[in-house]
């Protein structure tokens, strides 16, 4: 059985609002681990895009709304494993953070699980047999809504009809990790894997 | 078959089938007089008494052939007196209650026919994997069957399914009651997560073994490309690939000491191509698990060569090396002499292959099941024997080394000439017998 893992992050805001990633966050996103990025937007500079592709090559990247390539997409859909995944930065969406409205979309986009970012604050909602992950700011960058955020990304280890997300926040300099399980119902009838 | 010109040093008495007549060779053996000791090797075509030209002619390879499963039909025909009566012994030993492996071992030290399908049996009890009272042998082989099936599950899981398993023992199949909500979180313990660096996490555990199989996985594709059970695009040669994987994998992860190292492959090989090949069924499905615990003990004697801490230490292979020398000074100072005094071909320059491979890449696979019939059945144990063999073969080119200066010596050794096995094996044993003078 071949292991999924998919890393999602977003709105570091570099160099803009942050230097950098945490330190204690870079020395754990080692190359050769992850098999795919999800990237909800903000970036916002090439530094960080080729950083990432250093970690996994595999890159889906969406437009957030400072980042300075102006080639990524809006919304991005994607089958890994059993899941279809969509994505959005998510300032598109108003109100800005609000369920129903991103439920709307991951309705619209049918996709098992929505990453969407903007809001800068973790949020991991279940919706009607989908799931709406914010990974937020894996920077920690202040945002339009937030000043005090902790830095946090998301992976995801897709496993069959399962998927554990695991929740990795920077909390008074220390990594704390938390762990979600979620299993969809029914099989995609077909897959891109 | 391609008959080639024979040279003029290949006309030496050396090379005969046919050993001047010598007592000692016979009352060693078995009571009952043979006419000649003519272990066949299958491939060869069949020639009781081969004529000078015995240097053993490669059959064309255009496609990939086993030479085992092709030639039987060969062989059996070509079968001297004394290779049937042989057999006839084997399995006659082989059939009582409990096996007096000592007879096993003098009659398996000259070659095992392949006629009877019997090698994989043989080497079983050869090996201790097999008891010598056949009573017990389903019983065994079932406890060691089902103990390699649970290694395999335990070792060859990765972290996901592990972890999986883990939560559906602690908390069993409940929510996915409300419709939606915010998703409950439960904070992991101590590093078991996918990123975890730290060193008991299982995550880091297996991305560190990661490595490790990317070796093997390649090694063991790279194995005997020349035969068909081993190489190619077949449903076979992928099942057998993947067999060979699992035991390289299995036994890594239960050794983290010596873990794999490249060469490993070479010796597994043989062991699991006889045991796949066995006429038995039962025997032939379950060879992967017999193959792991034959390895293990076959390796048992050799680990040291493996490590490359020991290589300086007492049983190291650089000793081991030595002791080859010591052995060739013995039997044939003037060679000795000759290739590391006067041309400097260092043992290690030839050696170190020959002894770690346990000679699996100096002659074609179907050879080296014979020798390793010799290796396997002697009681001295099989580096003693080793020893011997790789002497034997040194002495059997003496007269090119001798004329040779450093260059063409190692480019012989390095690829030794294909030669007639039964005898080199003649010679080995002989070493037995006269260790201060010279043979010839």
């Amino acid at each position: 059985m071949v292991l999924v893992l998919v890393l999602a992050l977003g709105d570091l805001h570099i160099p803009h609002r942050a230097p950098d990633l945490p330190a204690k966050f870079k020395s754990m996103l080692v190359p050769g681990k992850i098999q795919h990025i999800i990237c909800t937007g903000n970036l916002c500079i090439k530094d960080v895009h080729d950083y990432l592709k250093i970690v996994c090559p595999d890159m889906h990247i969406i437009r957030g709304e400072y980042d300075e390539e102006t080639r990524y997409p809006e919304i991005k859909t994607l089958t890994i494993g059993q899941f279809k995944i969509g994505v959005c930065h998510g300032h598109q969406i108003i109100p800005w953070g609000d369920l129903d409205s991103l439920a709307m979309l991951r309705r619209q986009l049918d996709v098992d699980i929505l990453v969407t970012g903007h809001t800068h604050q973790f949020t991991a909602y279940k919706h009607e047999g989908g799931v709406v992950i914010n990974p937020g700011s894996a920077t920690g960058a202040y945002s339009s809504i937030a000043y005090d955020v902790n830095p946090s990304f998301v992976l995801m280890d897709i496993d069959g009809l399962r998927v554990v997300v695991y929740v990795y926040e920077l909390i008074d300099g220390e990594v704390k990790v938390d762990k979600i399980d979620f299993k969809k119902t029914t099989a995609v009838t077909h897959s891109a894997y | 078959m391609v008959k080639k010109r024979v040279p003029d040093w290949l006309n030496s008495s050396l090379w005969a089938s046919t050993p001047p007549p010598d007592d000692e060779r016979l009352n060693r053996y078995v009571s009952k007089s043979t006419t000649t000791y003519a272990a066949e090797s299958p491939v060869e075509p069949p020639v009781p008494v081969p004529p000078p030209a015995a240097a053993r002619q490669e059959p064309p390879k255009p496609e990939i052939r086993d030479p085992l499963i092709n030639n039987d039909n060969g062989s059996s025909a070509s079968s001297s007196a004394e290779e049937i009566s042989r057999q006839a012994q084997l399995l006659q030993e082989l059939s009582r209650k409990v096996v007096n492996v000592g007879e096993l071992r003098k009659l398996a030290s000259r070659g095992i026919p392949d006629g009877a399908g019997i090698r994989s049996t043989v080497w079983k009890l050869l090996l201790g994997y097999l008891p010598s009272d056949r009573g017990l042998w389903s019983s065994e082989l079932a406890k060691k069957r089902s103990q390699y099936k649970h290694f395999k599950e335990e070792l060859l899981m990765n972290p996901s399914e592990i972890t999986r398993r883990l939560d559906k023992s602690t908390n069993p199949e409940n929510e996915e009651s409300e419709c939606s909500g915010l998703l409950s979180r439960s904070e992991i313990t101590e590093g078991e997560h996918p990123l975890s660096l730290g060193q008991t996490s299982i995550w880091n555990q297996f991305f560190q073994d990661t490595e490790i199989i990317e070796q093997i996985d390649r090694d063991v594709k790279r194995t005997h490309p020349d035969m068909n059970f081993f190489s190619g695009d077949s449903q076979f040669a992928k099942s057998n690939q993947e067999a060979l994987k699992n035991i390289l994998v299995v036994f890594a992860k239960l050794n983290p000491g010596i873990r794999y190292v490249q060469g490993m492959n070479e010796i597994l090989a043989p062991l699991f191509y006889v045991f796949r090949n066995d006429p038995n069924e039962e025997y032939a499905a379950f060879a992967e698990a017999d193959t792991f615990f034959c390895f293990v003990e076959l390796l048992s004697g050799f680990r040291d060569h493996f490590c490359q801490q020991l290589d300086n230490s007492v049983v190291g292979i650089r000793s081991t090396i030595t002791k080859l020398s010591q052995l060739l000074k013995e039997h044939d100072e003037e060679l000795w002499r000759h290739l590391e005094v006067t041309t400097k071909v260092n043992p290690q320059f030839y050696a170190f292959r020959w002894i770690t491979l346990l000679l699996t890449q100096e002659f074609n696979f179907a050879d080296s099941l014979i020798i390793w019939d010799t290796l396997l059945s002697d009681p001295e144990g099989p580096q003693e024997t080793l020893l011997r063999i790789c002497c034997a073969m040194l002495i059997l080119v003496r007269r090119r080394l001798l004329a040779g200066d450093f260059t063409s010596n190692l480019k012989l050794l390095q690829h030794y000439p294909s030669t007639n096995i039964s005898h080199l094996l003649y010679v080995a044993n002989k070493m037995r017998s006269q260790p201060a003078r010279q043979i010839f």
